[in-house]
């Protein structure tokens, strides 16, 4: 090392008669302080370090990325172990392509292939799920049904007390401010037909949808999402056995039957949550029944029955679908887990405005 | 036992979402041996077993697997061509939720036609193979993870495999446990007649167990090697093979 210890670390560049750049290295390097910048013309450098104090791992780093695209560095008279320590990481780099700066085009094109395979893996496992549903009707599937029958505790049954919860409020919501409203019309009697009508045909399915995303999507999605991380889902396929079968069609058949009797529970919790708000104001609880079931139509009851069909299969489609495309590591299972609440809840709305077209269509 | 192939490669390309890891993969596995595929880190070992074990899709070639070719297969086929391989993989993957026995009891449970007592009394039989019928009741996050190898073997032995497919059975374990592993390896060959392919880094290992060997030449991206695993020492070998196998030899 040299015995000069010039202060800061620094770099001056030299160009040549002849194109090629000479570059002096002087100063103490330290990853402590900050290294100097240089901007290089033409593909042929030498490097000199007559004026060089100490160094750290800084000058080594410096020197490698500053010159690794250099056609033909010569490091000939630096010193045997600083080579050594700009050699070791160049022999070590497998490719030295500088990866080229993305411009807008790039990013477009990147982002619509993404996308559009994005979309592809999900239209690839709604044909997966079809095809294993079909061979599950036809008995050709092989299904956990313990799984089927334990699920059918934890989404159905486990969910009582939130369901019930969130429908009575939804109720009582619906009454208080439609009697503020009815009052002034005089005709606070109606608040029951309008809590039993938008109970039964809208809002029991989609509170007991949303819950649905909420509680069993995500629980879906980090069950298999943290199973493929695992590699649990390759050891049943290593066996024959097809995971979409075992694991994700038992999960849809237990949320898509439980969720409609979960909707019917809101829905008369939700109208009972309605009796309090109105018969603690204007209405009797004989008035209020009575309106309710005048109010309630089977077709009406129908509409909320078929929805939440539709809603139940809708949030275990997510669940299972962003579980079985979870990247493999801690933080995919936790994207997985909120993408799919997110996935589920989006589909539900759409679908429940897309039901609101078609039933009007067919004046239902 | 017949010397039918077991396991055919022709110029076979594997890799992952699109891009080619490894290719002009060619050899034949007869019956009742033992492959091991060697190479370096990243060389797409574990790549190619999955491939050979019909758990993913070759990128070109032809790779038969007991006599059928698995691109051309349906999936009918297929199920049934994995019903008759084991996977141990390099994590083990136990079921989590399942108590060991519940673990190995799974796949006998969906395809053997048997009362629940036999199958009790195999799944107890196997974990006993490999020595863990004592911790049959516990959960795969009450054992070490030398133990889940070996139940993970226990479970690819579930439904008496023709060939069993090892992803570093020994990796992470101490030499003393590596070497009881060889020593169940060559057992379970012996006594079920199954072909094995291991993948695996440690050569002692591979010298003591396989007949044959697959050297992975990360470099070039291609099969740099095939034979037996000794004559990789032999200073005429291929040369990166050569390195791997003598370096190695020496620590």
């Amino acid at each position: 090392m040299s015995q000069i210890p010039a202060d800061a670390p620094s770099a001056q560049t030299e160009v040549l008669a002849d194109g090629s750049a000479i570059v002096h290295l002087a100063g103490n390097w330290s990853i402590r302080v900050p290294l100097p910048t240089i901007v290089l013309k033409g593909d042929r450098v030498k490097l000199l370090s007559t004026d060089l104090g100490t160094f750290d791992s800084s000058l080594p780093a410096w020197i490698y990325t500053h010159f690794k695209h250099v056609r033909q560095c010569d490091m000939e008279a630096l010193s045997p172990r600083l080579r050594a320590l700009v050699e070791m990481a160049e022999k070590a780099t497998v490719s030295s392509e500088r990866p080229t700066p993305s411009n807008l085009l790039e990013n477009v094109g990147t982002w619509s292939l993404a996308s559009a395979s994005s979309w592809g893996r999900a239209f690839d496992h709604i044909g997966q799920t079809a095809v294993s549903l079909a061979r599950t009707m036809t008995g050709r599937a092989r299904v956990n049904w313990s799984d089927f029958s334990l699920q059918l505790q934890t989404v159905g049954v486990d969910a009582l007390p939130i369901v019930a919860l969130l429908g009575f409020l939804t109720g009582l919501i619906m009454a208080y401010v439609g009697l503020i409203q009815l009052r002034q019309v005089g005709a606070t009697v109606y608040v029951a037909n309008l809590v039993a009508l938008a109970m039964t045909r809208e809002m029991g399915a989609l509170m007991t949808g949303v819950i649905a995303c909420g509680r069993t999507s995500t629980a879906f999605a980090s069950q298999l999402g943290s199973m493929n991380v695992s590699q649990e889902t390759d050891a049943l396929r290593s066996f024959g056995i097809n995971p979409v079968e075992y694991l994700a069609i038992p999960r849809m058949l237990a949320v898509t039957l439980m969720v409609p009797l979960l909707a019917i529970f809101a829905t008369f919790v939700g109208i009972f949550g309605g009796m309090i708000v109105a018969c603690a104001g204007d209405l009797s609880i004989e008035q209020y029944l009575t309106q309710a079931i005048i109010a309630i139509k089977f077709k009406s009851f129908l509409v909320g029955f078929i929805k939440s069909i539709a809603f139940g299969f809708i949030a275990a489609w997510a669940g299972c679908y962003r579980g079985a495309v979870a990247q493999r590591s801690a933080l995919g299972v936790g994207d997985a887990a909120t993408s799919a609440a997110v996935l589920g809840i989006t589909l539900i709305v759409v679908a429940d405005a897309l039901f609101a077209v078609i039933f009007n269509l067919y004046n239902f | 036992m017949s010397a039918a192939p077991v396991l055919q490669c022709e110029g076979l390309t594997v890799g992952h979402t699109g891009q080619p890891v490894m290719s002009g993969i060619d050899f034949t596995l007869v019956a009742e041996k033992i492959l091991a595929i060697v190479g370096p880190s990243g060389c797409g070992k574990s790549t190619l077993m999955r491939v050979l074990g019909g758990l993913d899709e070759p990128m070109a070639g032809r790779s038969v697997l007991l006599g059928l070719d698995l691109a051309q297969a349906s999936i009918t086929e297929r199920e049934l061509i994995l019903r008759r391989s084991g996977f141990l993989f390099q994590g083990a993957a136990l079921f989590s939720s399942l108590t060991l026995r519940e673990n190995i009891e799974l796949p006998m449970r969906e395809f053997l036609p048997v009362p629940d007592r036999e199958i009790r009394d195999l799944a107890e039989y196997k974990l006993a193979l490999v020595g863990l019928a004592d911790a049959m009741d516990k959960l795969p996050s009450e054992i070490s993870g030398g133990m889940a190898k070996r139940a993970g073997i226990a479970r690819a032995l579930a439904l008496d495999p023709a060939v069993l497919f090892l992803d570093e059975p020994s990796a992470g374990l101490d030499p003393v446990t590596s070497g009881k592993l060889d020593e169940l390896i060559l057992k379970l060959r012996e006594a079920f007649g199954a072909s094995i392919v291991i993948v695996s880094h440690e050569v002692p290992s591979i010298l003591r167990t396989a007949d044959f060997c697959v050297y992975l030449d990360s470099d070039t991206g291609r099969m740099g090697a095939y034979g037996p695993p000794h004559s990789f020492l032999q200073p005429d070998a291929h040369a990166k093979a050569h390195a791997f196998f003598s370096r190695a030899k020496l620590s």
